[in-house]
């Protein structure tokens, strides 16, 4: 019965800072009985406030933050994965939402909404991820969880409502009413263990049976049952739960459960509907992509006796080695099998698999579809499809976005070389979004990725995880060329002096184009380039877009077109052709008015209203285009366009010039034609760099 | 299809206004619908009209977020690039894009005065001046009068002229002119009044107030697929 799939939850826990995740995490491990004693993540020694997380759990020797923690309630398997709370990580964040089935939002009772909430929530929006709403801190002074409710609607737009209705509140809060089951629940014993039903007391009588109503007319919508059964005033706790569930798994409903994680209240229940209103893997639709068929979409299936298809979605160094968690979507993985990584081709055989409880881990022999463990001594990078030899599925697409921003950097020490190496090793698999390289101009090695916090996160966790310092240069944005409009060519490349000759001559015209980077079309007729050497004039071409003519950077949106040429009976060579196919693109390149594009950034700022002017301001003197204003009460939310190149040190501008009170987050957009005096600047710079270097 | 013919299929040059704007400096325009026929299609593609003239347009929005703004704006535009063919339309809407600006508010949170620290906070730095504003979602009841008076005063000082989306409803009664119920006690403050009314499967579009009446010009018709203005070759 326990390796049934519908008594499997993945599931994630998202919350904005300080909204109780850690204590919250800490209190289901506790219940679920993976640890044995509860430790505050404030302690009243002083010492776990002053600490963060990640230190607090090394410090513990447990690892709540491990990418799947396994715990087991009311006979389900519970794996909870960990969700990265940032936005800037596009493919981390990806693959750790993919993993999961549902999620429990959790929010402050005090707090309510706050815009990381906003974040975490268009995460799961953007994925799709059912999800229940926990509002933690019921205990704390000013605690308003129907206000918290409301925020839900209004600002992130969900269709909450109420489980339950508390008990007291701030430091009168005793437990919490189960509007389904009309009883109310208190939690007695040193750590909330014992959890004690009895009967709703009279004083809240009449708000439960009120909340009641409005929670049964809210999922009647959902079930024809319920609506039949509600008028005959028959309703059954079984009918009531299988109408929210219904609700929940399409997310047009989010059930909001209450209670205080660090006052032991609250959580079992909590646990209690993770079993019955979240998804099973089954639940869910899993897609996957076929690389033979363009890939086309595929939907998986659950089926244990299906092919594999599994996805590793982390890599952790731990005590014993590298693990990589796994996930299987579809058939099972076993140990001892055979399977393909899609990616590199390679075939590797399973060695231990094993389950990760908090503290410790388990072997095991199989995981099934829907099952979450982690394989030891595979090499892989993290989003590898593993797949049963034969099949030709990938579960992320192949496609890695461009890197938009690159800094130099050197270590310190020798000491600082040699882990700053292991580091990188390590984070490029992690993430194939941050690329290293070494300028070939000046020797540096270059770290790139997705924006300025991305960079810092990655030089940050070097000099944390792998005590590496090293001193960064300034931040470079990755400009890129590309044509205007269309240029033609007819260029003859011939040497026959002497030696051995070299004859070819290409004609034809290269053009604009946005859909793609590069388009190569050949439309020679007669032989006029006998076909053995159409190729050759291709790579010709595509040499010369790794360093445009203009400024140095590399050259997208082009397509080129030869329609003639010649060639020599003994001097024509793929040498020859080659280098034909480089005079013309400079010929041609030099006509098509060339320009330079910049990455622009999506930036939306968070700022108290009083700052509204101030934050739009120091966004319009940054070259920035403001889209919009919303206006949201004491907030307000200004979306704008700004380019990358501009935003460098953006953060401490913005706490400046709002009290420290507003926040941005940016993420990559398009890329743009940089205005002509910007270009000019930079034609400049580029001549002055040249001049240095000779 | 070139700009400049794009501009000549403007929405009120197609409705037989000729002047390039029709509302004068602190005018008001209304475009009359029942929830759901168009309202924002139609404020949209008169302010798509003035941003490819290059003029400022200021959307203000009290329902919708500012992405679905944008939403509509991109939909309507790209509905006019395919409907009229243009060619490079990517290039044409990043021009525009620097002339329009959203501001959305609270239906609660909105009031002139607020509105006159917003424009003042992007006119004062020079970051944005408004020549046509449109006003989306603005409750038409008892209170609308004064709120009228106070944007009036306050478009006429900034030099720009607003346009309204307004909602009617099925019960209410027209007056005897046949002026839909929520433009009754305000109507002289409005220079030009646009009703769009479903009639079966069409979208008819009539001249309440306001430029030449459309007794002597073809049925205009509002496509519901595309919610673009069309001279109609009316069927019904």
């Amino acid at each position: 019965m326990k390796n049934h799939i519908q008594k499997i939850r993945n599931i994630g826990i998202s919350a904005h800072i300080d909204a109780g995740k850690t204590t919250l995490t800490e209190r289901i491990l506790y219940y679920t009985r993976r640890i044995r004693a509860i430790h505050d993540v404030k302690g009243k020694d002083g010492v776990g406030a002053t600490m963060d997380f990640m230190e607090l759990e090394k410090e513990r020797g447990i690892t709540i933050t491990s990418a799947a923690t396994y715990c087991e309630w009311q006979n389900h398997h519970i794996n909870i994965i960990d969700t990265p709370g940032h936005v800037d990580f596009t493919i981390e964040v990806e693959r750790s939402l993919r993993v999961l089935d549902g999620g429990i939002l959790v929010l402050c009772a005090v707090g309510g909404v706050q815009s990381q909430s906003i974040t975490v929530n268009q995460q799961m929006a953007r994925y799709e991820v059912p999800c229940i709403a926990f509002i933690n801190k019921c205990d704390r002074s000013g605690a308003n969880p129907f206000r918290v409710i409301d925020q839900l609607r209004e600002k992130l737009g969900h269709n909450a409502v109420a489980i339950q209705i508390p008990i007291g509140l701030e430091a009168d809060f005793n437990g919490v009413v189960d509007l389904i089951a009309r009883k109310a629940i208190y939690f007695d014993g040193d750590n909330g263990e014992c959890v004690r039903i009895e009967d709703i007391p009279e004083d809240l009588l009449s708000e439960a049976m009120q909340r009641r109503e409005e929670l049964i007319d809210a999922a009647s919508m959902f079930s024809d049952e319920l609506t039949e059964a509600a008028l005959e005033g028959d309703v059954t706790e079984n009918l009531l739960v299988r109408a929210i569930r219904k609700a929940t798994l399409t997310r047009e409903m989010t059930p909001v459960f209450m209670g205080s994680a660090y006052k032991n209240k609250g959580v079992q229940p909590l646990l209690d509907a993770v079993t019955k209103l979240l998804p099973c893997p089954s639940d869910v639709e899993n897609q996957a992509l076929d690389t033979d068929k363009d890939e086309a979409v595929i939907t998986l299936s659950s089926d244990p006796q299906s092919p594999l298809v599994s996805l590793a979605f982390k890599l952790q160094d731990g005590p014993y080695g590298q693990l990589t968690y796994i996930r299987v979507y579809q058939g099972t993985l076993a140990k001892g099998d055979a399977i393909l990584n899609v990616r590199t081709g390679n075939k590797v055989k399973v060695g231990r698999v094993v389950r990760m409880h908090a503290d410790q881990m388990e072997d095991i022999e199989v995981m099934p579809a829907g099952y979450i463990g982690a394989l030891f001594g595979i090499d892989c990078a993290s989003g590898d499809t593993f797949v049963a030899p034969g099949i030709s599925l990938t579960m992320t697409s192949m496609h890695v976005p461009d890197p938009v921003i690159s800094l130099a950097i050197v270590p310190k020490d020798n000491e600082a070389e040699v882990n700053v190496s292991k580091a990188l090793a390590r984070f490029t698999k992690e993430d194939p979004t941050f690329k290293v390289y070494v300028s070939d101009q000046t020797g540096e090695t270059i770290i790139s990725g997705m924006g300025e916090l991305h960079l810092e996160v990655y030089l940050e966790r070097m000099r944390r995880e792998y005590k590496a310092e090293v001193t960064t240069g300034m931040p470079r944005v990755a400009y890129r060329e590309t044509i205007t409009r269309m240029g033609e060519f007819n260029y003859t490349h011939k040497k026959q002096t002497g030696g051995a000759g070299q004859f070819g001559r290409v004609a034809g015209y290269m053009e604009p184009i946005t859909e793609e980077d590069f388009v190569f079309e050949n439309k020679v007729t007669r032989g006029a380039i006998p076909t053995q050497f159409i190729s050759a004039c291709e790579k010709g071409f595509r040499k010369c877009l790794a360093k445009g003519p203009k400024m140095g950077f590399p050259i997208t949106g082009i397509k080129v077109v030869i329609n003639d040429g010649s060639s020599h009976p003994v001097d024509s060579s793929d040498m020859a052709f080659q280098a034909a196919a480089r005079g013309a693109f400079l010929e041609a390149y030099a006509k098509s008015e060339p320009v330079i594009h910049e990455p622009i950034m999506k930036v939306v700022v968070e700022t108290p209203t009083e700052f509204q002017g101030a934050v739009m301001g120091s966004l319009n003197q940054r070259r920035g285009i403001i889209v919009g204003a919303q206006d949201e009460g004491p907030t307000s939310v200004i979306e704008a366009r700004v380019p990358l190149a501009e935003m460098f040190g953006y953060s401490t501008v913005l706490r400046s010039a709002t009290q420290g009170k507003a926040q941005f987050t940016m993420e990559f957009a398009t890329y743009k034609q940089v205005p002509k005096a910007i270009a000019d600047e930079l034609a400049k710079k580029a001549a002055e760099k040249k001049k240095n270097v000779a | 299809m070139l700009k400049k013919d794009l501009i000549l299929r403007n929405p009120l040059r197609l409705m037989g206004h000729e002047a390039e704007d029709i509302l004068p400096e602190g005018g008001f325009g209304a475009v009359l619908a029942r929830a759901g026929v168009g309202k924002t299609a139609l404020l949209v593609q008169l302010a798509l009209n003035s941003l490819l003239r290059n003029k400022n347009v200021l959307h203000i929005s009290l329902d919708d977020p500012v992405s679905k703004v944008c939403l509509w704006y991109e939909e309507v535009f790209r509905n006019i690039g395919n409907q009229y063919n243009v060619k490079q339309i990517d290039q044409l809407w990043e021009a525009i894009l620097p002339h329009r600006f959203i501001m959305t508010f609270k239906i609660e949170g909105f009031s002139v005065p607020r509105l006159e620290e917003r424009l003042t906070d992007l006119t004062e730095q020079s970051i944005f001046f408004p020549q046509m504003v449109l006003i989306d979602g603005l409750p038409f009841d008892e209170t609308v009068r004064n709120t009228l008076s106070d944007l009036k005063t306050l478009a006429k000082n900034y030099s720009m002229h607003v346009w309204f989306a307004v909602r009617t409803h099925r019960h209410e009664k027209p007056g005897p002119d046949g002026m839909p119920a929520p433009l009754l006690r305000v109507a002289d403050l409005f220079e030009v009044a646009i009703q769009l009314q479903p009639v079966e499967k069409e979208i008819h579009v009539r001249a309440l107030k306001g430029g030449t009446a459309l007794s002597d010009h073809p049925a205009l018709l509002l496509d519901p697929s595309t919610m673009l203005i069309n001279l109609g070759n009316s069927t019904t």
